[in-house]
């Protein structure tokens, strides 16, 4: 299943109308649960593997995976959007750790909270 | 009835995507501050279509030469196929006029030490392009049309010859929205999901081509009897195996060769494919080259990333990232590394497009980007005939036709009347028909309904169908008359009496449910298509076992067919092909 959402890191975006994770899924997969208030993919065979999910929730809830049926866990590829960068956390699945950043505007302007 | 919102624009452009958006730029800015335009999207236009996990390059850009350079190796790289050259080098003089404007919006382009932009061959440049998307949609918001996002479109609305608008309903609200326009663009994409997926379940979606885009581009445009064009070719990436990066990065971007499981860079070592233009050979040649050697026992098939350029090799993770980060992600849980281990690549299932490397969409006249039904315009994939236009190449197209949109306008685009109510209320039953149908159900214990089909189950019906008998992966993409003639039986039999059963029980599901119905008609198209071209003129894309041969006399020439809703079945004729650019089509010029 490719994007899990983290129970204890999903705020529901603290009831806004439009949570970042259902306003950016170019597949419409992302909702509300209305039950517990807290996002989920509705259909994770639907889903393109895009992370435009992940890198936008700014509470760091979405978790992307590789399906098990094409790759084993764990390796983690994190997103941190900054705001003309974007910085991610690979860890592989011999816990090494790398640092990889590309870049999404033109243009200078610093950077990184 | 339900509740019904009513716009009407002078403008509709069908698809906020990277031909939509420009689209609209340019028909604000040559069609004054007065012009309405509207923007419709089944998704939020900042991250939807092809755009949205973001791009490393820009494949059609004129580093060196003239467009009409450009031209000859589009043709070239189709296999001197006949191609709109009119269409090609419109956008061909533009092209790089679109890059500069779309630079000083935000897109970081990659330069070299003299600050120029970075080359990747002769008609590429690399850029950042994670952010591609928001900075494209960007151009629609700031030509202030009106976007309406989450609205999925499902007819175009045709009155007295004409296109006068579209109808669809909201994916979030459920609402039915019904348009009027005095010109309409077309510009919803390509085709996914037409063909089995190598993988089910959760991973069926992890394919090449963005999975939500379904060929409501054809489908809309052929019910409404729009010439249609090109669907006698597919596009076959190659790409990096069990992800959906294409392998043009390894091959283009870091020099990695194409070898097979004997380490042969069978491409320059083999007579038969130096013959055909070694590693630059036409695009499908090298799709077809690589299923010869599977088939022959010597696959499987890589990119040979430890002999590429070693110090562009240590930053293909930052470029998957901007394209295709859970590449990265896959290789992180093998244990891969590309320094040390060629990668495989394999091809993944075929794909309607226009703009890519096929010609499938909607004949268009002259180079107004106008159909042949007064008022509806097409662009993007959705445009037929001229391949290879890429993202720049649409976003070039898109300007054109948002320029020749607002000429129709002033001239014959004159204002329409009002909608005929019996023919909306019609369009409002046949848009909502599966949602209906689900609350008039009965249910086994397990809660399938007792008569009715899930979206869900036709699709895996229908692909399975193509897969088998319309050319798919398994056939190593063959097709010959015997296998065609199931296919057509089968689809037209699913078109035909299936659909009535189709079901949906909410509006998520309505819309895969109007996915399967457009991909369904995208089918006739292509079976029909390829039926009547008894010739192989795209070997690799769509290899006939039983006309192996080209045949120049009867097929070197456009094939265009009309869809007939009385009998349900395609018309075809035949345009001659004008060579505008003069040489040797199967040959470059620079
Ligand atoms: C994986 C991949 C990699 C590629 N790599 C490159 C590359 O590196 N360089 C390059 O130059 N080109 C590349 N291309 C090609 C390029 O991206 C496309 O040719 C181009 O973006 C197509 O533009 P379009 O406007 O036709 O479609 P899109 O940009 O896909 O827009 C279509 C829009 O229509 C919307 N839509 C669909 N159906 C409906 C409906 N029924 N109602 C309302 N809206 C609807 C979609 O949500 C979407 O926003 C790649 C394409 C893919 C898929
Ligand atoms: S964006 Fe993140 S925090 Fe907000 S609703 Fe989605 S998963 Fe939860
Ligand atoms: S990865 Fe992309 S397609 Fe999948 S749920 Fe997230 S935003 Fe949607």
């Amino acid at each position: 299943m490719p994007p899990y959402v983290l129970p204890d890191k999903c705020d529901g975006c603290k009831n806004e109308a439009d949570p970042w994770c259902v306003a950016v899924c170019p597949g419409n997969l992302f909702m509300i649960d209305p039950v517990t208030s807290k996002a989920l993919c509705r259909d994770p065979g639907e889903c393109w593997d895009c992370m435009t999910c992940t890198i936008f929730c700014p509470r760091q809830a979405i978790v992307t995976q590789v399906q098990y049926q094409l790759a084993p866990i764990p390796a983690e590829l994190i997103p941190r959007l900054g705001k003309r960068h974007i910085t991610w956390t690979l860890i592989d699945c011999k816990g090494r750790i790398y640092r990889l950043e590309n870049m999404i505007l033109a243009g200078e302007g610093e950077e990184e909270d | 009835m339900r509740e019904r919102v009513y716009i009407d624009t002078d403008i509709l452009i069908i698809g906020g995507g990277t031909a939509g958006c420009l689209a609209a730029w340019e028909a604000r800015r040559v069609g004054g501050p007065k012009l309405r335009i509207t923007v419709v999207d089944r998704a939020n236009i900042r991250h939807s279509g092809s755009l949205a996990a973001g791009q490393n390059a820009l494949n059609a850009y004129i580093n060196q030469g003239t467009p009409e350079d450009w031209v000859a190796y589009v043709r070239y790289d189709l296999l001197g196929a006949p191609v709109r050259e009119d269409i090609l080098l419109s956008v061909g003089y533009e092209l790089n006029e679109t890059v500069a404007l779309m630079e000083k919006e935000g897109l970081p382009i990659k330069k070299d030490a003299q600050g120029r932009y970075l080359r990747r061959g002769k008609w590429n440049i690399e850029v950042n392009g994670r952010w591609l998307k928001p900075i494209t949609a960007k151009m629609a918001e700031k030509a202030e049309a009106q976007i309406l996002n989450w609205v999925y479109i499902t007819e175009l609305i045709k009155q007295d010859g004409r296109c006068v608008g579209a109808v669809g309903f909201g994916v979030r609200d459920g609402r039915f929205y019904v348009i009027k326009a005095r010109a309409v663009l077309m510009a919803a994409g390509g085709a996914a999901g037409i063909w089995r997926s190598r993988y089910e379940g959760d991973a069926h979606h992890r394919m090449w081509y963005v999975p939500f885009n379904n060929g409501a581009s054809y489908a809309m445009m052929k019910r409404i009897g729009a010439e249609m064009t090109g669907f006698d070719t597919r596009m076959i990436p190659l790409r990096i195996k069990d992800t959906y990066a294409p392998a043009g990065t390894l091959a283009i971007g870091v020099n990695a060769p194409m070898v097979n499981a004997l380490g042969e860079v069978f491409m320059l070592e083999k007579e038969e494919y130096v013959r055909m233009g070694g590693h630059t050979a036409p695009t499908p040649v090298r799709v077809w080259a690589c299923y010869r050697e599977i088939a022959a026992g010597r696959g499987p098939i890589f990119m040979d990333t430890t002999r590429g350029d070693p110090e562009k090799v240590a930053g293909l993770r930052e470029q998957y990232l901007d394209m295709s980060p859970t590449t990265v992600l896959y290789w992180a849980a093998h244990d891969i590394d590309p320094a040390r281990e060629p990668i495989e690549i394999e091809a993944d299932s075929p794909f309607l497009v226009g703009a890519h490397a096929a010609c499938c969409g909607a004949w268009t006249i002259g180079i107004t980007r106008m159909t042949t039904i007064p008022g509806l315009f097409a662009s993007g994939e959705a445009l037929g005939q001229a391949p290879s236009r890429y993202i720049s190449g649409c976003w070039t197209c898109g300007r054109i036709a948002g320029r020749h949109m607002v000429q129709w306008l002033e001239g014959e685009g004159t204002e329409v009347p009002e909608l005929d109510p019996g023919l909306v209320a019609q369009l409002e039953a046949r848009t909502f028909a599966p949602l209906e149908r689900w609350s008039k159900q009965e249910f086994f214990t397990n809660g399938k309904p007792v008569r009715g089909i899930l979206p869900r189950e036709m699709e895996t019906h229908m692909q399975n169908v193509m897969e088998d008998y319309c050319g798919g992966r398994i056939r190593y993409f063959t097709v010959s008359e015997p296998y065609l003639e199931i296919a057509r039986r089968r689809i037209d039999r699913l078109r035909r009496d299936q659909l009535r059963y189709l079901v949906a029980r909410d509006l998520f599901e309505l819309e895969r449910a109007w996915d399967v119905i457009n991909r369904l008609d995208c089918c006739q198209l292509v079976i029909e298509h390829i039926s009547y071209r008894k010739e192989t003129r795209y070997l690799g894309f769509v290899t006939r076992t039983d006309y192996p041969e080209r045949n120049d006399a009867e097929y070197d020439c456009f094939i265009c067919s009309v869809w007939h809703p009385e009998t349900d079945t395609l018309v075809f004729k035949k345009y001659p092909y004008e060579q505008i650019v003069p040489g040797d089509r199967t040959k470059e010029t620079i």
